[in-house]
Protein backbone atom coordinates (compact mmCIF):
# COMPACT_ATOMS: atom_id res chain seq x y z
CA UNK A 1 0.00 0.00 0.00
CA UNK A 2 1.37 3.56 -0.88
CA UNK A 3 0.59 6.65 0.23
CA UNK A 4 -0.35 9.64 -2.54
CA UNK A 5 -0.65 13.11 -1.88
CA UNK A 6 -2.41 15.41 -3.72
CA UNK A 7 -1.60 19.26 -3.31
CA UNK A 8 -4.54 21.44 -3.54
CA UNK A 9 -4.91 25.28 -2.83
CA UNK A 10 -8.25 25.98 -1.21
CA UNK A 11 -7.42 29.66 -2.56
CA UNK A 12 -7.93 28.29 -6.01
CA UNK A 13 -10.82 25.84 -5.81
CA UNK A 14 -13.84 27.87 -7.16
CA UNK A 15 -16.83 25.25 -7.78
CA UNK A 16 -18.15 22.59 -6.45
CA UNK A 17 -17.04 19.88 -9.53
CA UNK A 18 -13.81 20.95 -8.86
CA UNK A 19 -14.34 19.77 -5.03
CA UNK A 20 -15.84 16.93 -6.64
CA UNK A 21 -13.14 15.82 -8.88
CA UNK A 22 -11.01 15.58 -5.59
CA UNK A 23 -13.33 13.32 -3.91
CA UNK A 24 -13.73 11.06 -7.19
CA UNK A 25 -9.24 10.64 -7.09
CA UNK A 26 -9.33 10.18 -3.16
CA UNK A 27 -12.14 7.82 -3.32
CA UNK A 28 -10.62 5.78 -6.89
CA UNK A 29 -6.77 5.96 -4.84
CA UNK A 30 -8.46 4.42 -2.00
CA UNK A 31 -10.41 1.81 -3.57
CA UNK A 32 -6.93 1.21 -5.42
CA UNK A 33 -5.63 0.29 -1.82
CA UNK A 34 -3.68 3.66 -1.32
CA UNK A 35 -3.65 5.89 1.66
CA UNK A 36 -4.39 9.53 0.80
CA UNK A 37 -3.55 12.68 2.30
CA UNK A 38 -4.74 15.86 0.97
CA UNK A 39 -1.71 18.72 0.97
CA UNK A 40 -2.20 22.38 1.46
CA UNK A 41 0.33 24.59 1.21
CA UNK A 42 0.88 24.89 4.48
CA UNK A 43 1.76 21.23 4.77
CA UNK A 44 4.25 21.41 1.84
CA UNK A 45 6.32 19.71 4.53
CA UNK A 46 4.33 16.56 4.35
CA UNK A 47 5.73 16.13 0.78
CA UNK A 48 8.83 14.02 1.75
CA UNK A 49 6.38 11.63 3.66
CA UNK A 50 4.39 10.67 0.36
CA UNK A 51 5.19 7.95 -2.18
CA UNK A 52 3.83 10.56 -5.17
CA UNK A 53 2.42 13.77 -5.52
CA UNK A 54 -0.66 14.63 -7.84
CA UNK A 55 -1.11 18.58 -7.75
CA UNK A 56 -4.03 19.79 -8.45
CA UNK A 57 -4.21 23.54 -8.00
CA UNK A 58 -2.88 26.45 -10.22
CA UNK A 59 0.32 25.94 -11.60
CA UNK A 60 2.63 28.61 -12.07
CA UNK A 61 6.56 28.61 -11.74
CA UNK A 62 6.09 31.59 -9.17
CA UNK A 63 3.68 29.99 -7.02
CA UNK A 64 3.60 27.03 -4.32
CA UNK A 65 2.33 24.07 -6.72
CA UNK A 66 6.05 25.16 -8.22
CA UNK A 67 7.81 24.69 -5.08
CA UNK A 68 5.42 21.26 -3.90
CA UNK A 69 7.05 19.60 -7.42
CA UNK A 70 10.44 20.98 -6.70
CA UNK A 71 10.09 19.28 -3.09
CA UNK A 72 8.81 16.35 -4.87
CA UNK A 73 12.03 16.32 -7.10
CA UNK A 74 13.99 16.83 -4.74
CA UNK A 75 12.77 13.72 -2.36
CA UNK A 76 12.88 11.70 -5.36
CA UNK A 77 9.54 11.32 -5.41
CA UNK A 78 7.08 10.85 -8.90
CA UNK A 79 5.14 14.27 -9.84
CA UNK A 80 2.35 15.02 -11.56
CA UNK A 81 2.54 18.22 -12.46
CA UNK A 82 6.70 18.01 -12.77
CA UNK A 83 8.26 21.29 -12.17
CA UNK A 84 9.52 21.54 -16.25
CA UNK A 85 6.42 20.72 -17.14
CA UNK A 86 5.08 23.77 -15.21
CA UNK A 87 7.83 25.60 -16.40
CA UNK A 88 7.16 25.25 -20.02
CA UNK A 89 3.25 24.78 -20.30
CA UNK A 90 2.98 27.92 -18.24
CA UNK A 91 4.92 30.16 -20.48
CA UNK A 92 3.39 30.44 -24.22
CA UNK A 93 6.84 31.48 -25.07
CA UNK A 94 8.42 28.19 -23.57
CA UNK A 95 5.61 26.04 -24.70
CA UNK A 96 5.33 27.73 -28.21
CA UNK A 97 9.29 27.36 -28.38
CA UNK A 98 9.05 23.46 -27.48
CA UNK A 99 6.39 22.47 -30.29
CA UNK A 100 8.26 24.48 -32.93
CA UNK A 101 10.99 22.62 -31.98
CA UNK A 102 9.75 19.67 -32.53
CA UNK A 103 7.69 21.01 -35.74
CA UNK A 104 3.92 20.42 -34.29
CA UNK A 105 1.39 21.97 -36.30
CA UNK A 106 0.84 25.04 -35.19
CA UNK A 107 -1.14 28.43 -36.52
CA UNK A 108 1.31 31.12 -37.77
CA UNK A 109 2.90 32.31 -34.15
CA UNK A 110 5.72 34.55 -33.61
CA UNK A 111 6.93 36.45 -30.67
CA UNK A 112 7.11 40.06 -29.44
CA UNK A 113 9.68 41.61 -27.50
CA UNK A 114 9.10 45.26 -25.72
CA UNK A 115 11.76 46.61 -28.85
CA UNK A 116 9.89 45.06 -31.47
CA UNK A 117 6.57 46.70 -31.37
CA UNK A 118 6.64 49.89 -34.13
CA UNK A 119 3.84 50.63 -36.06
CA UNK A 120 5.81 49.28 -38.89
CA UNK A 121 6.39 46.02 -37.98
CA UNK A 122 2.77 45.58 -36.57
CA UNK A 123 1.61 46.47 -39.64
CA UNK A 124 4.03 43.91 -41.36
CA UNK A 125 2.36 41.22 -39.14
CA UNK A 126 -1.29 42.07 -40.38
CA UNK A 127 0.21 42.04 -44.03
CA UNK A 128 1.99 38.40 -43.17
CA UNK A 129 -0.52 36.62 -40.93
CA UNK A 130 -3.79 38.23 -41.76
CA UNK A 131 -6.80 40.02 -39.58
CA UNK A 132 -7.57 39.70 -36.83
CA UNK A 133 -4.79 38.44 -35.05
CA UNK A 134 -4.90 36.72 -31.62
CA UNK A 135 -2.35 38.44 -29.10
CA UNK A 136 -1.77 36.81 -25.77
CA UNK A 137 0.27 37.27 -22.39
CA UNK A 138 2.59 34.18 -22.28
CA UNK A 139 1.18 33.09 -18.53
CA UNK A 140 -2.39 33.23 -19.59
CA UNK A 141 -4.39 30.66 -18.13
CA UNK A 142 -8.08 30.30 -18.92
CA UNK A 143 -7.97 32.28 -21.70
CA UNK A 144 -7.81 35.45 -19.28
CA UNK A 145 -5.06 37.28 -21.22
CA UNK A 146 -5.94 36.15 -24.61
CA UNK A 147 -7.41 38.73 -27.16
CA UNK A 148 -8.66 39.31 -30.45
CA UNK A 149 -7.61 42.52 -32.48
CA UNK A 150 -8.54 43.57 -35.50
CA UNK A 151 -6.33 46.50 -36.44
CA UNK A 152 -3.37 48.10 -35.64
CA UNK A 153 -4.56 50.33 -32.79
CA UNK A 154 -6.38 47.76 -31.22
CA UNK A 155 -3.23 45.36 -31.27
CA UNK A 156 -1.39 48.61 -29.60
CA UNK A 157 -4.03 48.92 -26.79
CA UNK A 158 -3.99 45.34 -25.87
CA UNK A 159 -0.07 45.17 -26.39
CA UNK A 160 0.38 47.80 -24.05
CA UNK A 161 -1.21 46.02 -21.46
CA UNK A 162 0.48 42.58 -21.50
CA UNK A 163 3.86 44.02 -22.06
CA UNK A 164 3.70 45.44 -18.24
CA UNK A 165 3.31 42.15 -17.33
CA UNK A 166 5.78 40.21 -19.60
CA UNK A 167 9.14 41.53 -21.86
CA UNK A 168 7.87 39.07 -24.93
CA UNK A 169 4.20 38.54 -26.22
CA UNK A 170 3.22 36.08 -28.28
CA UNK A 171 0.99 37.21 -31.92
CA UNK A 172 -0.80 34.27 -33.43
CA UNK A 173 -3.23 33.80 -36.48
CA UNK A 174 -6.52 33.56 -36.09
CA UNK A 175 -8.12 30.37 -36.77
CA UNK A 176 -11.64 30.17 -37.08
CA UNK A 177 -13.18 27.29 -34.70
CA UNK A 178 -16.57 26.42 -33.53
CA UNK A 179 -15.32 23.86 -31.12
CA UNK A 180 -11.60 22.85 -29.76
CA UNK A 181 -10.58 19.13 -29.10
CA UNK A 182 -8.77 18.17 -25.62
CA UNK A 183 -7.01 15.70 -26.17
CA UNK A 184 -5.88 14.25 -22.54
CA UNK A 185 -2.27 12.59 -23.10
CA UNK A 186 -0.66 10.68 -20.06
CA UNK A 187 2.88 9.40 -20.74
CA UNK A 188 2.82 9.78 -24.64
CA UNK A 189 -0.68 7.74 -24.75
CA UNK A 190 -4.05 8.70 -25.24
CA UNK A 191 -5.91 9.82 -21.74
CA UNK A 192 -9.37 10.89 -22.68
CA UNK A 193 -10.43 12.96 -25.75
CA UNK A 194 -13.72 15.88 -25.66
CA UNK A 195 -14.78 18.70 -27.50
CA UNK A 196 -14.83 22.37 -25.80
CA UNK A 197 -17.76 24.05 -27.55
CA UNK A 198 -16.74 27.63 -28.33
CA UNK A 199 -19.69 30.10 -27.34
CA UNK A 200 -20.94 32.05 -30.05
CA UNK A 201 -20.61 35.32 -28.50
CA UNK A 202 -16.89 34.68 -28.04
CA UNK A 203 -13.26 32.86 -29.44
CA UNK A 204 -12.04 31.74 -25.89
CA UNK A 205 -13.07 28.98 -24.10
CA UNK A 206 -14.16 31.10 -21.08
CA UNK A 207 -14.96 35.04 -21.39
CA UNK A 208 -16.56 37.54 -19.22
CA UNK A 209 -19.43 38.81 -21.51
CA UNK A 210 -21.39 41.96 -19.64
CA UNK A 211 -20.18 41.03 -16.76
CA UNK A 212 -20.81 37.08 -17.05
CA UNK A 213 -18.93 34.06 -17.13
CA UNK A 214 -19.64 32.25 -19.74
CA UNK A 215 -17.88 28.90 -20.06
CA UNK A 216 -17.39 26.72 -23.06
CA UNK A 217 -19.67 23.38 -23.38
CA UNK A 218 -17.93 20.23 -23.08
CA UNK A 219 -18.61 16.79 -24.82
CA UNK A 220 -16.80 13.76 -23.82
CA UNK A 221 -16.05 11.80 -27.05
CA UNK A 222 -14.96 8.07 -27.18
CA UNK A 223 -11.85 7.43 -29.15
CA UNK A 224 -13.26 6.10 -32.14
CA UNK A 225 -14.92 9.10 -32.94
CA UNK A 226 -12.00 11.71 -32.55
CA UNK A 227 -10.11 11.92 -36.36
CA UNK A 228 -7.05 9.61 -35.92
CA UNK A 229 -5.09 12.66 -37.29
CA UNK A 230 -6.33 14.72 -34.07
CA UNK A 231 -5.16 12.56 -32.00
CA UNK A 232 -1.59 11.70 -33.17
CA UNK A 233 -1.13 15.52 -33.42
CA UNK A 234 -1.96 15.89 -29.39
CA UNK A 235 -0.12 12.98 -28.39
CA UNK A 236 3.15 14.38 -30.35
CA UNK A 237 2.29 18.17 -28.50
CA UNK A 238 2.04 16.23 -25.34
CA UNK A 239 5.74 14.47 -26.26
CA UNK A 240 7.16 17.81 -27.59
CA UNK A 241 6.58 18.87 -23.58
CA UNK A 242 7.26 15.84 -21.61
CA UNK A 243 6.04 13.01 -20.38
CA UNK A 244 3.27 13.93 -17.49
CA UNK A 245 -0.40 14.69 -18.33
CA UNK A 246 -1.29 16.97 -20.56
CA UNK A 247 -4.66 18.46 -22.16
CA UNK A 248 -3.78 19.54 -26.02
CA UNK A 249 -6.45 21.88 -27.56
CA UNK A 250 -6.32 21.24 -30.94
CA UNK A 251 -8.18 23.12 -33.87
CA UNK A 252 -9.24 21.13 -36.23
CA UNK A 253 -9.77 23.26 -39.61
CA UNK A 254 -11.02 22.09 -42.95
CA UNK A 255 -9.33 18.99 -42.40
CA UNK A 256 -5.73 20.75 -41.04
CA UNK A 257 -5.44 20.10 -37.51
CA UNK A 258 -3.35 22.66 -35.32
CA UNK A 259 -2.16 23.31 -31.69
CA UNK A 260 -3.67 25.92 -29.79
CA UNK A 261 -1.88 25.11 -26.60
CA UNK A 262 -0.55 22.32 -24.51
CA UNK A 263 -2.07 22.62 -20.50
CA UNK A 264 -0.31 21.33 -17.50
CA UNK A 265 -2.63 20.79 -14.70
CA UNK A 266 -5.41 19.63 -17.61
CA UNK A 267 -9.18 20.08 -15.80
CA UNK A 268 -11.51 16.89 -14.96
CA UNK A 269 -13.89 18.19 -13.14
CA UNK A 270 -16.58 18.90 -16.13
CA UNK A 271 -17.50 15.62 -17.49
CA UNK A 272 -14.01 15.84 -20.20
CA UNK A 273 -13.70 11.70 -19.11
CA UNK A 274 -17.32 10.92 -19.19
CA UNK A 275 -16.07 8.30 -22.16
CA UNK A 276 -13.53 7.41 -19.76
CA UNK A 277 -14.05 5.91 -16.79
CA UNK A 278 -10.37 4.75 -15.71
CA UNK A 279 -9.10 8.16 -15.79
CA UNK A 280 -8.44 8.70 -12.42
CA UNK A 281 -7.29 4.67 -11.88
CA UNK A 282 -4.66 5.30 -14.63
CA UNK A 283 -3.07 8.43 -13.11
CA UNK A 284 -2.90 6.87 -9.82
CA UNK A 285 -1.28 3.63 -11.42
CA UNK A 286 1.00 5.37 -13.16
CA UNK A 287 2.39 7.83 -10.49
CA UNK A 288 2.33 5.04 -8.00
CA UNK A 289 3.87 2.13 -10.30
CA UNK A 290 6.55 0.28 -8.61
CA UNK B 1 10.63 40.24 -33.85
CA UNK B 2 12.03 36.66 -32.48
CA UNK B 3 11.06 33.96 -35.30
CA UNK B 4 12.08 30.88 -33.65
CA UNK B 5 12.82 30.07 -37.36
CA UNK B 6 15.21 32.36 -37.48
CA UNK B 7 18.57 32.68 -36.07
CA UNK B 8 19.17 34.65 -33.10
CA UNK B 9 21.57 37.78 -33.61
CA UNK B 10 23.10 37.72 -30.04
CA UNK B 11 26.18 39.68 -29.34
CA UNK B 12 29.13 37.43 -28.21
CA UNK B 13 31.86 38.95 -26.13
CA UNK B 14 35.05 36.54 -26.64
CA UNK B 15 38.10 38.44 -26.32
CA UNK B 16 40.91 36.64 -24.78
CA UNK B 17 42.75 39.34 -24.18
CA UNK B 18 42.06 42.89 -22.48
CA UNK B 19 42.06 45.60 -24.90
CA UNK B 20 44.52 48.44 -23.84
CA UNK B 21 45.53 51.04 -26.09
CA UNK B 22 45.04 49.03 -29.54
CA UNK B 23 47.31 46.56 -28.16
CA UNK B 24 46.54 42.88 -26.84
CA UNK B 25 48.45 42.13 -23.89
CA UNK B 26 48.09 38.98 -21.32
CA UNK B 27 46.59 39.90 -18.10
CA UNK B 28 47.82 38.61 -14.52
CA UNK B 29 44.82 36.68 -12.87
CA UNK B 30 42.88 38.83 -10.09
CA UNK B 31 44.49 37.91 -6.34
CA UNK B 32 42.89 34.60 -5.13
CA UNK B 33 41.05 33.98 -8.18
CA UNK B 34 38.03 32.11 -8.23
CA UNK B 35 34.60 32.18 -7.05
CA UNK B 36 34.16 31.61 -3.18
CA UNK B 37 37.01 34.09 -3.04
CA UNK B 38 37.32 37.38 -1.28
CA UNK B 39 38.93 40.26 -3.05
CA UNK B 40 39.98 43.39 -1.04
CA UNK B 41 39.01 46.80 -2.98
CA UNK B 42 42.53 47.60 -2.68
CA UNK B 43 43.64 44.52 -4.17
CA UNK B 44 41.40 45.40 -7.20
CA UNK B 45 43.06 48.59 -7.61
CA UNK B 46 46.65 46.80 -7.81
CA UNK B 47 45.51 44.41 -10.17
CA UNK B 48 43.85 47.36 -12.15
CA UNK B 49 47.76 49.24 -12.11
CA UNK B 50 49.22 46.28 -12.68
CA UNK B 51 47.78 45.39 -16.34
CA UNK B 52 47.86 49.23 -17.10
CA UNK B 53 43.70 49.72 -16.79
CA UNK B 54 41.81 52.10 -15.21
CA UNK B 55 42.96 52.50 -11.69
CA UNK B 56 40.64 55.06 -10.25
CA UNK B 57 37.70 52.83 -9.67
CA UNK B 58 35.26 55.98 -9.65
CA UNK B 59 35.84 56.35 -13.53
CA UNK B 60 34.82 53.00 -13.76
CA UNK B 61 31.43 53.23 -15.60
CA UNK B 62 28.51 51.96 -13.99
CA UNK B 63 26.92 48.73 -17.11
CA UNK B 64 23.65 50.88 -18.22
CA UNK B 65 20.57 49.81 -16.10
CA UNK B 66 18.60 46.96 -17.24
CA UNK B 67 22.07 46.28 -19.66
CA UNK B 68 22.27 42.55 -20.73
CA UNK B 69 25.85 41.26 -21.30
CA UNK B 70 26.79 37.94 -22.77
CA UNK B 71 30.25 36.07 -22.15
CA UNK B 72 31.69 33.19 -23.65
CA UNK B 73 33.84 31.25 -22.30
CA UNK B 74 34.97 27.15 -23.14
CA UNK B 75 31.64 26.87 -24.84
CA UNK B 76 29.67 28.43 -21.83
CA UNK B 77 27.69 31.16 -22.45
CA UNK B 78 27.13 33.42 -19.59
CA UNK B 79 24.51 36.03 -19.37
CA UNK B 80 24.54 38.69 -17.16
CA UNK B 81 22.34 40.51 -15.94
CA UNK B 82 20.94 43.05 -12.91
CA UNK B 83 17.59 40.70 -12.79
CA UNK B 84 16.94 37.46 -14.11
CA UNK B 85 12.69 37.15 -13.03
CA UNK B 86 10.56 35.31 -14.91
CA UNK B 87 9.46 36.61 -18.31
CA UNK B 88 12.04 39.15 -18.44
CA UNK B 89 14.62 39.72 -21.65
CA UNK B 90 17.50 38.16 -19.52
CA UNK B 91 14.95 34.89 -18.33
CA UNK B 92 14.15 34.85 -22.60
CA UNK B 93 17.39 35.16 -23.60
CA UNK B 94 18.85 31.86 -21.52
CA UNK B 95 15.60 30.04 -22.59
CA UNK B 96 16.12 30.95 -26.26
CA UNK B 97 19.82 29.19 -25.78
CA UNK B 98 18.79 26.23 -23.96
CA UNK B 99 16.50 25.55 -26.77
CA UNK B 100 19.05 25.98 -29.22
CA UNK B 101 21.02 23.46 -27.27
CA UNK B 102 23.75 25.96 -26.59
CA UNK B 103 25.14 25.43 -23.03
CA UNK B 104 24.28 28.37 -20.82
CA UNK B 105 24.54 29.69 -17.07
CA UNK B 106 22.56 30.05 -15.63
CA UNK B 107 19.95 27.94 -16.75
CA UNK B 108 16.68 28.91 -16.84
CA UNK B 109 15.74 26.63 -14.08
CA UNK B 110 17.90 27.68 -11.81
CA UNK B 111 17.03 31.50 -11.95
CA UNK B 112 13.36 30.30 -11.25
CA UNK B 113 14.62 28.00 -8.34
CA UNK B 114 16.83 31.36 -6.97
CA UNK B 115 14.21 33.31 -6.81
CA UNK B 116 11.57 31.58 -5.15
CA UNK B 117 12.34 31.64 -1.15
CA UNK B 118 11.89 27.82 -0.17
CA UNK B 119 13.25 26.25 -3.31
CA UNK B 120 16.40 28.52 -2.91
CA UNK B 121 16.99 27.48 0.90
CA UNK B 122 16.20 24.24 -0.05
CA UNK B 123 18.98 23.70 -2.73
CA UNK B 124 21.29 25.59 -0.21
CA UNK B 125 20.81 23.96 2.51
CA UNK B 126 21.51 20.42 0.67
CA UNK B 127 25.14 22.42 -0.39
CA UNK B 128 25.50 22.31 3.17
CA UNK B 129 24.65 26.49 3.95
CA UNK B 130 23.37 27.53 6.36
CA UNK B 131 19.58 28.98 5.60
CA UNK B 132 17.19 30.59 7.93
CA UNK B 133 14.60 28.06 9.27
CA UNK B 134 11.06 28.65 6.97
CA UNK B 135 7.46 27.76 6.73
CA UNK B 136 4.71 28.39 4.46
CA UNK B 137 1.71 30.05 5.79
CA UNK B 138 -1.79 31.89 4.60
CA UNK B 139 -2.47 33.83 7.91
CA UNK B 140 -0.11 32.76 11.17
CA UNK B 141 3.22 34.00 12.08
CA UNK B 142 5.37 33.00 15.04
CA UNK B 143 7.02 36.22 15.77
CA UNK B 144 9.80 37.79 15.21
CA UNK B 145 10.20 36.67 11.45
CA UNK B 146 11.17 37.91 7.75
CA UNK B 147 8.12 37.72 5.40
CA UNK B 148 7.90 36.98 1.55
CA UNK B 149 5.64 37.17 -0.83
CA UNK B 150 5.22 33.25 -2.57
CA UNK B 151 3.54 34.27 -5.86
CA UNK B 152 3.36 35.83 -9.12
CA UNK B 153 3.62 39.41 -8.29
CA UNK B 154 6.23 39.15 -5.33
CA UNK B 155 9.60 39.68 -5.48
CA UNK B 156 12.49 38.66 -3.69
CA UNK B 157 13.69 42.22 -3.37
CA UNK B 158 10.69 42.70 -0.49
CA UNK B 159 11.37 41.38 2.67
CA UNK B 160 9.76 42.25 5.47
CA UNK B 161 10.96 41.99 9.47
CA UNK B 162 7.75 42.18 11.97
CA UNK B 163 7.84 41.81 15.40
CA UNK B 164 4.16 42.57 16.44
CA UNK B 165 0.75 41.43 15.37
CA UNK B 166 -0.20 44.52 14.39
CA UNK B 167 2.08 45.04 11.74
CA UNK B 168 2.62 41.32 10.80
CA UNK B 169 -1.15 41.54 10.03
CA UNK B 170 -1.22 44.36 7.46
CA UNK B 171 2.02 42.95 5.76
CA UNK B 172 0.22 39.70 5.43
CA UNK B 173 -2.49 41.27 3.99
CA UNK B 174 -0.05 42.98 1.78
CA UNK B 175 1.96 40.23 0.51
CA UNK B 176 -0.30 37.87 0.21
CA UNK B 177 -2.93 40.07 -2.21
CA UNK B 178 -5.68 39.93 0.71
CA UNK B 179 -5.37 36.95 1.95
CA UNK B 180 -5.25 35.06 -1.98
CA UNK B 181 -1.83 33.65 -1.73
CA UNK B 182 -0.11 31.98 0.90
CA UNK B 183 3.33 33.60 1.98
CA UNK B 184 6.58 32.58 3.14
CA UNK B 185 7.92 33.49 7.01
CA UNK B 186 11.56 32.66 8.56
CA UNK B 187 12.50 32.80 11.61
CA UNK B 188 13.77 35.81 12.76
CA UNK B 189 16.03 35.77 16.35
CA UNK B 190 15.82 38.20 18.97
CA UNK B 191 18.99 41.33 18.34
CA UNK B 192 19.03 39.03 14.76
CA UNK B 193 20.11 41.89 12.09
CA UNK B 194 20.12 41.64 8.24
CA UNK B 195 23.73 41.43 6.47
CA UNK B 196 23.63 41.85 2.28
CA UNK B 197 26.20 41.50 -0.15
CA UNK B 198 26.95 41.25 -3.50
CA UNK B 199 28.49 38.40 -5.47
CA UNK B 200 30.28 38.60 -8.77
CA UNK B 201 30.62 35.61 -10.33
CA UNK B 202 30.67 34.08 -6.95
CA UNK B 203 33.31 36.62 -5.57
CA UNK B 204 32.43 39.47 -3.10
CA UNK B 205 34.55 42.31 -2.60
CA UNK B 206 35.13 43.54 1.39
CA UNK B 207 33.10 40.78 2.79
CA UNK B 208 34.49 38.51 5.44
CA UNK B 209 35.79 34.98 4.69
CA UNK B 210 32.60 33.47 5.88
CA UNK B 211 30.16 34.92 3.36
CA UNK B 212 32.85 34.72 0.53
CA UNK B 213 32.67 31.07 1.11
CA UNK B 214 29.17 31.10 1.13
CA UNK B 215 28.99 33.44 -2.07
CA UNK B 216 30.87 30.82 -4.06
CA UNK B 217 29.11 27.66 -2.94
CA UNK B 218 25.95 29.58 -4.03
CA UNK B 219 27.71 30.66 -7.34
CA UNK B 220 28.32 26.73 -7.84
CA UNK B 221 24.60 25.73 -7.36
CA UNK B 222 23.22 28.41 -9.20
CA UNK B 223 25.46 29.81 -11.39
CA UNK B 224 24.08 33.22 -11.35
CA UNK B 225 26.71 35.66 -12.06
CA UNK B 226 25.58 38.15 -10.34
CA UNK B 227 23.35 38.24 -7.25
CA UNK B 228 22.48 39.83 -4.01
CA UNK B 229 22.88 37.55 -1.13
CA UNK B 230 20.71 38.01 2.34
CA UNK B 231 21.68 37.03 5.10
CA UNK B 232 20.16 36.86 8.81
CA UNK B 233 23.22 37.35 11.12
CA UNK B 234 22.75 35.78 14.58
CA UNK B 235 24.82 35.13 17.37
CA UNK B 236 27.58 35.04 14.46
CA UNK B 237 26.33 32.89 12.90
CA UNK B 238 25.07 34.02 8.66
CA UNK B 239 21.75 32.29 7.74
CA UNK B 240 21.03 32.66 4.29
CA UNK B 241 17.38 34.30 4.03
CA UNK B 242 17.08 34.66 0.59
CA UNK B 243 19.02 35.53 -3.10
CA UNK B 244 17.59 38.18 -5.18
CA UNK B 245 18.29 41.17 -8.27
CA UNK B 246 20.54 43.69 -8.07
CA UNK B 247 21.25 46.85 -9.93
CA UNK B 248 24.18 48.21 -11.59
CA UNK B 249 23.84 51.37 -9.93
CA UNK B 250 24.50 50.06 -6.36
CA UNK B 251 27.64 48.48 -6.74
CA UNK B 252 30.53 50.00 -4.92
CA UNK B 253 33.39 50.99 -7.16
CA UNK B 254 35.14 48.29 -6.49
CA UNK B 255 32.54 45.62 -7.27
CA UNK B 256 32.09 47.26 -10.35
CA UNK B 257 35.76 47.01 -11.33
CA UNK B 258 35.58 43.61 -11.01
CA UNK B 259 32.08 43.09 -12.84
CA UNK B 260 34.11 45.52 -15.58
CA UNK B 261 36.65 42.58 -15.62
CA UNK B 262 34.81 40.07 -15.99
CA UNK B 263 32.80 41.49 -18.87
CA UNK B 264 36.09 42.28 -20.63
CA UNK B 265 37.54 38.89 -20.02
CA UNK B 266 40.14 40.60 -18.10
CA UNK B 267 39.48 38.10 -15.58
CA UNK B 268 38.43 34.77 -16.54
CA UNK B 269 35.56 32.15 -15.37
Amino acid sequence: MSRLGIFVDRKTLSNSEQLNALIRCRDVSEELGHDVDFIFPVDICKIPKMDALFIRARTDPMNITYVAARMAKFHGIPVIDDSESIQICSDKINMYSHLMKKSVSLPKTIFLSRNDLSVEHVSHLFDEMGSPLVVKEPSTSFSLRVEKVHSVAEFFKVARRFIKMSDWIVVQQFIESKYDWRIGVLDGKLLYACKYTIPSVTFKIQASVNGHLIYCGVESVPPDCVPPPVIQLGIDAANAIGSGLYGVDIKNNNGDAYVIEVNDNPSLESGEDTCYPLVYQTIVSHLLRT
Amino acid sequence: MNNRGEDPQIPEIEALHAQTGGAQVPLQPLPSSGAGTNISPAAVTRYQKKNGLKTHARREPAPLKDALHILKRNNTYHVISENYYYKTEPYYTILRYELEGKKVEPSSSSVLDAYVIPICLERAASAGIPVCEWGISQAYVPLPAILYGLNYFSTTLDYFIVDDSKKAKDVIKHITNNGKYPFCYQRYPEGAEIHTCTAIFGRTVGACNTIADYAGKIYEIFRIPLVKLVFVKAGGAFLLSSLSPTRYAQLSDSERALLSAYLSNQEFL
